[in-house]
């Protein structure tokens, strides 16, 4: 993996999100209504229209405003919402902010249960640890967000009442009450998570247990914790990894019904409100965010790849 | 269990949200308690913070608590004062005087005075602003400022409706140094003259104002910090009121009602409004130019049913006129009564022997909308019209089919007078003259009335038009929908407001057992 390769990579993460700004910029353009009818909704009379859209600038001509939406962005500056008249970047930065709170809680809770979860299914394989863990990860998978996490609210918030039911505290402001309000929020993505990561962890290392290397390993005399540890997890880890870079994206985007529920007014609202209003701006601003996030994402994983496998070669 | 008995049920509920709206529940308890934190939830972020661009009913609800507007809106649609003390006008009706309260302070300490009230609604009414208030305040033609503390308004035709119309939710005071620097400042800021002041604003998730110890009325406001919360989830803000977290909801959706209402502690908040659900004719265009083929249609509707199946029964039917109970000048007229034998032969007299097709157009929010599409289109079926339901995003609808398509269903909220809603949707001049029905017979009584400051004669014109219009059907009008909402019992002094968008939390105080928040 040489240097030359990696600013090649970081360069074409770079063209990627040049791209992705004139593609989403063409598709709010075919969008039927603007941010000004959404914004006077139903009080819009033909000069109301016309006042917002001088005031918002959407009176120009359509190549006009990327132009400047581009170069305000060179400069630093996403623009100001075309919804609240705030700066867009510190709002988006701060959303962003939330969600890789909730991202990293619920991935630092996934590697906690869904590996040794993985690997006890691989070794009791056709047990009932196995099935267990099995039959609870095909639910984990197939039940949607919002059902998982009214059920959550019901229980642990409504009957029990240990947790707040919806509501977000920042750290900063209230650290104990803060984290009692993630709870739930994070309980909810990492059970999909987890599904998710555990299966494959198994099918993964199933596989791997029936290769001739770990074979040889055990009729080398190799303890069986040796041959686990040391020969199969490694590469049986190795498609998690890609797994988790996906989800990272998921975790990001996916989890919009999440922050609706538990009113985290993170970066996966902020977007879909963005787009119910039309608000060019946040659009743009959110979906470069978004972006990034995926390429980058990709980027280590094929960097931590390369890292871990000797055998695949970059460049 | 089978034979849950819904009607009963609904008897119940509507009995006691009828005791939890009695005005007398507020005066039984003892004077209201100074001190305390609020948290109340709603259910949409609040993008605006300038009050004369306020567009949704959370935004409407903290420019309240931190403006004030020359009169307010009382529970009764009446005006009282706010910052206008007493108010008069000419015997045409054509030039109404202001007198303001003295000693009114903005929160940046400066004074509120007749000088900020002109130019306010000189902002108001210059289109540049976009400001919704400029068609809802009324025919002002021009306002000028007499003295310090006297505020003339000069109309364009006799309104006899004005202080009523400038208790608009738009038409809040704000200062004229921050006109003239530029509004742009009152979207991160908050300088009014309202009961609380502003100490943090973050839109998607909350706003908090505490106490303004400035404020015109000694008493009011008894909080001393209220927090308004943005749970978008109904379910999840359910439960936070029901754990504690929350002490009040602003609006619940009648699938959260029944629940909310059961659990202990917490008291269903309900009361009958002129927000309604339409089906929009193009009252200039084959087949709906025919009065007789409207009539057929509305002669389809089983009005109780709608209730039951667009409102989960917390509403009342409505008569295809936009006035109902919650209305001052509401006359009451027969229900009307489904007929099919009736509408088939009134539609082969306008000549559809075989009945008709159309396509009815549904925006996808709110969600009632669709319902009364689909439900309609069942009611109609037996008269031989079939209506194919065409459900659209909310942005394309506002885009393409409102204003311009000629069937379609429209949703609106109860504005504070019968002139208000009459001369927004149903007069050949209507702001939004979605139906083009153009009734000269109308035109007249509406504007006969809002010249008129004889009340009984007023009575009379009204019920007029509401006469002409349940027999013309420019547009069906089947249901109203009841507002929704809900408390905690320790909440006291609130009352829900039919017109939706009015709140009034400086009559709010907790009691002894509400829980002390930071």
């Amino acid at each position: 993996m040489s240097p030359a390769y990696v600013l090649k990579r970081i360069a074409l993460i770079g063209y990627t999100l040049f791209v992705v700004s004139l593609i989403v910029f063409a598709i709010t353009q075919i969008l039927p209504a603007d941010a000004a009818v959404m914004l006077l909704g139903e009080n819009a009379t033909a000069d109301a229209l016309a006042a917002v859209r001088v005031q918002l600038g959407l009176d120009a001509p359509v190549w006009l405003q990327y132009g400047r939406w581009l170069i305000g962005v060179l400069q630093g500056d996403f623009g100001v919402s075309m919804r609240t008249g705030q700066p867009v970047g510190p709002v988006l930065v701060e959303a962003l902010g939330r969600s890789l709170l909730l991202a990293l809680f619920a991935i630092l809770l996934m590697l906690c249960l869904a590996v040794p979860l993985g690997i006890v299914a691989a070794i009791r394989r056709g047990k009932a640890t196995d099935l267990g863990v099995s039959v609870t990860s095909y639910i984990g998978v197939s039940v949607p967000e919002f059902v998982s996490a009214t059920l959550l609210i019901l229980v642990l918030a409504d009957w029990l009442q240990w947790l707040p039911a919806t509501g977000y505290v920042p750290l900063t402001e209230d650290f104990a009450r803060g984290l009692k309000h993630l709870v739930l929020p994070v309980l909810t993505v990492s059970i999909i998570l987890i599904a998710h990561v555990s299966r494959m962890v198994r099918s993964e290392l199933v596989d791997v247990l029936h290769t001739d290397y770990i074979r040889a390993a055990r009729l080398k005399g190799l303890s069986a914790r040796a041959v686990l540890f040391k020969h199969a997890l490694r590469n049986a880890l190795l498609p998690t990894i890609t797994i988790v870079a996906l989800d990272v994206g998921y975790l990001l985007g996916g989890v919009i019904v999440v922050e609706e529920i538990f009113a985290l007014p993170g970066i996966g609202r902020q977007l879909i409100v963005a787009i119910q209003s039309r608000d060019l701006p946040s659009i743009q601003a959110g979906a470069l965010i978004m972006a990034s996030t995926y390429a980058i994402a990709n980027f280590l994983a094929d960097m931590t790849y390369a890292w871990l496998d000797k055998r695949i070669q970059y460049g | 269990m089978s034979n849950f008995d819904r009607r009963q049920f609904l008897a119940t509920s509507a009995a006691l949200g009828g005791l939890a709206l009695n005005p007398f529940n507020a005066y039984a308890q003892a004077a209201p308690r100074r001190g305390g934190v609020l948290r109340m939830s709603v259910d949409q972020a609040v993008a605006k913070l300038n009050p004369l661009l306020t567009r949704v009913n959370p935004e409407y609800l903290v420019a309240e608590l931190l403006y004030s507007g020359l009169t307010r809106l009382k529970v009764d649609m009446s005006a009282e004062p706010d910052l206008a003390a007493s108010w008069s006008s000419t015997p045409d009706l054509l030039e109404w005087t202001f007198v303001l309260r003295r000693g009114v302070t903005f929160h940046d300490g400066s004074a509120c005075t007749a000088a900020d009230v002109v130019a306010t609604f000189e902002a108001i009414l210059d289109a540049k602003t976009a400001s919704p208030a400029r068609q809802n305040v009324g025919p002002i033609a021009k306002v000028r400022a007499k003295d310090d503390s006297t505020v003339i308004f000069t109309l364009s035709a006799p309104f006899a409706d004005l202080p009523v119309t400038i208790a608009y939710t738009n038409a809040k005071i704000v200062p004229a140094a921050v006109i003239k620097a530029g509004l742009a400042r009152l979207d991160r800021e908050a300088i009014g003259t309202g009961p609380f002041k502003l100490v943090s604003f973050e839109p998607e998730r909350q706003v908090v104002v505490a106490r303004n110890d400035a404020y015109y009325d000694r008493a009011r406001p008894y909080l001393d910090r209220i927090q308004i919360v943005v749970y978008p989830d109904s379910t999840a803000e359910g439960s936070a009121l029901i754990s504690g977290d929350t002490d009040m909801i602003s609006t619940v959706p009648p699938t959260e009602f029944a629940r909310l209402e059961k659990a202990p502690g917490v008291k269903g908040l309900r009361t009958p409004s002129g927000q309604f659900c339409n089906v929009n004719f193009g009252c200039d265009q084959k087949p709906f130019n025919d009065v007789r083929v409207r009539q057929a249609v509305a002669l389809t509707i089983d009005r109780a049913a709608m209730v039951e199946f667009v409102t989960e029964g917390y509403g009342t039917p409505g008569n295809d006129t936009p006035l109902n109970s919650a209305y001052r000048y509401y006359a009451n007229q027969a229900l009307k009564k489904p007929d099919i034998i009736k509408a088939r032969a009134l539609l082969a007299a306008a000549g559809y022997p075989n009945g008709l097709d159309a396509t009815l157009i549904a925006s996808d929010r709110p969600r009632v909308r669709t319902q009364l599409a689909v439900t309609l289109r069942e009611m109609v079926k037996p008269a031989g019209i079939r209506i194919n339901v065409e459900t659209m995003p909310h942005a394309t609808y506002l885009d393409q089919v409102w204003k311009k398509g000629s069937f379609y269903v429209g949703f609106y909220n109860m504005q504070a007078t019968a002139d208000a809603i009459f001369a927004l949707l149903y007069t050949s001049n209507a702001a939004w003259n979605e139906t083009r029905w153009n009734n000269p017979a109308f035109d007249k009584f509406v504007n006969e009335a809002r010249g008129t400051v004889d009340d009984a004669k007023r009575r009379a014109l009204y019920a007029e038009a509401q006469k002409l219009m349940h027999a013309e059907v420019p547009s069906i009008i089947p249901v109203f929908f009841d507002l929704l909402a809900a408390q905690r019992d320790w909440v006291q002094g609130y009352q829900l407001h039919p017109r939706g968008a009015v709140f009034r939390l400086d009559h709010v105080s907790l009691a002894a057992n509400a829980p002390k928040r930071a």
